[in-house]
């Protein structure tokens, strides 16, 4: 874990982001920032905008309005293969697997690593894959399965060595522990300290209160598409995180946590 | 390494009892028509017999190659058999007009791959479902060939416009006795050796580069293959282009064996590719399907009506023990696939 302010540029800026579909405002005005090493917990009840606007980050979505910066700059993000180039890389919610391709063709989908003739090379991507499939699961067997075949735990599995085997600086997790049991969650936990401990900023999606008090360093809260709060997870306690993103606001007379008292 | 030794042996006894598992039964179902009819019929089982077969699928059996790699994709191209017909009259219009047979020939591809990148982009850009939008090419396409020619097949095409459908490899004539020329082997068809080719081809293309990883993952999970980065436009456009281009090839092919351009030719040949993939294991769901099974597929077809035909079955009864067929293929792999 890291403090907010290690470096003054953010990794990445979202500024004044709206997106609706017909009526649906889905997200409304929203900005968000990450700074380099940095755990954000991006929390809010079922469709407060969270999935939205991490889509909209990695290229999946056009947002109607907003910006987005990456190390300062303003960057055009229409295709999930411009946010690959500002080094963005997403754990989607739903995984987004090709089911019937096995787990090394959908680990490099995309990306296929190719022979001197531009064959694809399919011996070395087994052998990267079972590499890093390995590292995050040692009894990862079936490689040579169709994704379709495997446990809700395996393809995640898939997804989150897929997010973190290309060279990531900005790693957004939608969920990612959703289908896993609790040592595969204590793994991605782990996983989750030594990215950001190499300076990668996450942005973490999440339903867990223990996950996010354990890893964020941040949290931003969203209601019906507005993000109403952004607070140091020192500042506030677990009924004041519930009161944001049920109330959409912080409870009558708060302080902050970390000065109460003195 | 112990573990993707390991993991490679597990593969192998997977896929053995999943996709090869249909292959397997296609080749079994296609030796065992073979024996039945080599009983009822001897000369089913002559050299001269095996070439015909041989000749007669290489025109579904292109069709199918292309039908195939759509299939995969999730879509359907239902244009290939007026596809077909009107790039054979494109063909023999031109050499009618004084071109010489090769840019002609090739200018008859080139009007199937229009046709095929005309399906693309009414499919992705205008976002026309394909069956919709295969459906207007094949009246569209139809259309144009019978327009074209006033709907009168285009004769005298010269020996030259022949020799591609009727011409065949290594084929050994004598003078014989009597001054005639005798046949000792007829032959090698160049159809079939343009099929075979073809097919290697195309599955080298699914198999080892990377745009055919692209069409498996485009069928199998369109959004997944978006969001990898996959240029998902650009690989629908690439598989109907080419399943319009070898429509035109096979439209040739079949027009220069009759020396002829037949704008009415080709009629619901879409089935019958669609057939022979579907019998092959290809799923119109998408995402599965290889050129070997439709191969199998295609000869399981071409053997029947050529069994049948030899034992004086009507095409009547043809069509309806092909229906039977398909809907059987499918039926097995149904069952397989819910244990
Ligand atoms: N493609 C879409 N078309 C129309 N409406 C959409 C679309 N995607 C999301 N929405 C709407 O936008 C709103 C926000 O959805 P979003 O998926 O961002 O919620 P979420 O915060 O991720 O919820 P959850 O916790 O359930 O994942 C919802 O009302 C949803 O119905
Ligand atoms: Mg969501």
């Amino acid at each position: 874990m890291a403090t907010a302010s290690q470096t003054n540029t953010p990794l990445v800026e979202m500024i004044d982001i709206e997106k609706h579909f017909g009526g649906v405002r889905a997200v409304n005005g929203v900005s968000l920032d990450l700074f380099p090493g940095e755990v954000v917990g991006v929390l809010g009840h079922n469709g407060a905008g969270k999935s939205c606007l991490m889509r909209i980050l990695s290229g999946a979505m056009i947002p109607n309005e907003g910006r987005i910066k990456v190390g300062g700059e303003d960057k055009t993000i229409h295709t999930p293969h411009d946010a690959r180039d500002c080094g963005i890389e997403t754990i989607y919610q739903s995984l987004a697997l090709a089911d019937h391709l096995d787990a090394p063709a959908n680990l490099f989908l995309g990306r296929e690593l190719k022979t001197r003739f531009g064959n694809l090379d399919e011996k070395r991507m087994m052998e990267e894959a079972a590499k890093v499939l390995h590292r995050l699961n040692p009894n990862f067997k079936n490689l040579s399965d169709p994704v379709s075949s495997l446990s809700g735990g395996q393809r995640q599995v898939i997804a989150i060595a897929r997010a973190i085997y290309f060279n990531v600086k900005i790693l957004i997790m939608d969920e990612p522990t959703a289908a896993l049991g609790p040592s595969e969650t204590a793994m991605v936990g782990e996983l989750i300290r030594h990215l950001s401990s190499e300076g990668i900023g996450i942005l973490l999606v999440s339903h867990d209160m223990h996950d996010v008090f354990e890893l964020c360093d941040r949290i931003m809260v969203m209601n019906k598409g507005h993000m109403v709060g952004a607070h140091p997870i020192d500042e506030v306690s677990k009924d004041d995180v519930l009161s944001l993103i049920i109330k959409g606001g912080l409870p009558d007379g708060w302080t902050p946590r970390n000065k109460q008292l003195n | 390494m112990a573990h993707i030794e390991k993991a490679q042996v597990g593969a192998l006894r997977f896929n053995i009892s999943a996709g090869t598992f249909h292959k397997f039964s296609a080749l079994l179902t296609l030796v065992i028509l073979v024996v039945v009819f080599s009983f009822g019929n001897a000369a089913f089982l002559s050299v001269n017999n095996g070439l015909t077969i041989l000749l007669q699928t290489s025109v579904i059996g292109l069709l199918g190659i292309g039908m195939t790699m759509v299939i995969i994709t999730g879509g359907i191209d239902l244009s290939v058999g007026s596809v077909l017909a009107l790039s054979g009259t494109v063909t023999g219009m031109m050499v009618k007009s004084g071109l010489p047979v090769v840019p002609a020939m090739l200018l008859g591809v080139l009007t199937g791959a229009a046709c095929g990148l005309f399906n693309g982009f009414v499919i992705t850009k205008m976002r026309i479902t394909p069956f919709v939008a295969t459906l207007g090419m094949m009246l569209i396409a139809r259309g144009f060939a019978l327009q074209l020619t006033g709907a009168a097949p285009i004769s005298r095409l010269g020996d030259a416009f022949g020799v591609l459908g009727n011409g065949a490899l290594f084929r050994i004539v004598e003078q014989g006795n009597n001054g005639f020329p005798r046949v000792v082997f007829p032959g090698i068809p160049y159809p079939a050796i343009l099929l075979v080719v073809v097919a290697v081809i195309a599955a080298y293309l699914l198999n080892r580069r990377q745009i055919g990883r692209h069409i498996y993952a485009v069928g199998s999970n369109e959004e997944a293959a978006r969001l990898a980065g996959v240029e998902v436009h650009r690989t629908k456009l690439i598989a109907y282009s080419l399943s319009g281009a070898l429509a035109g090839l096979s439209g040739i092919v079949l027009m220069s064996r009759l020396i002829t351009a037949q704008p009415n030719e080709g009629v619901m040949y879409e089935l019958d590719a669609i057939a022979a993939a579907v019998i092959g294991g290809a799923s119109l769901m998408g995402g599965v399907g290889s050129i070997s099974g439709t191969m199998i597929g295609g000869f399981i077809i071409g053997v029947l009506r050529n069994g049948l035909n030899m034992g004086g079955v009507s095409s009547f009864i043809q069509q309806i023990v092909i229906g039977f067929v398909v809907i059987g293929a499918v039926y097995i792999d149904q069952i397989r696939n819910r244990r």
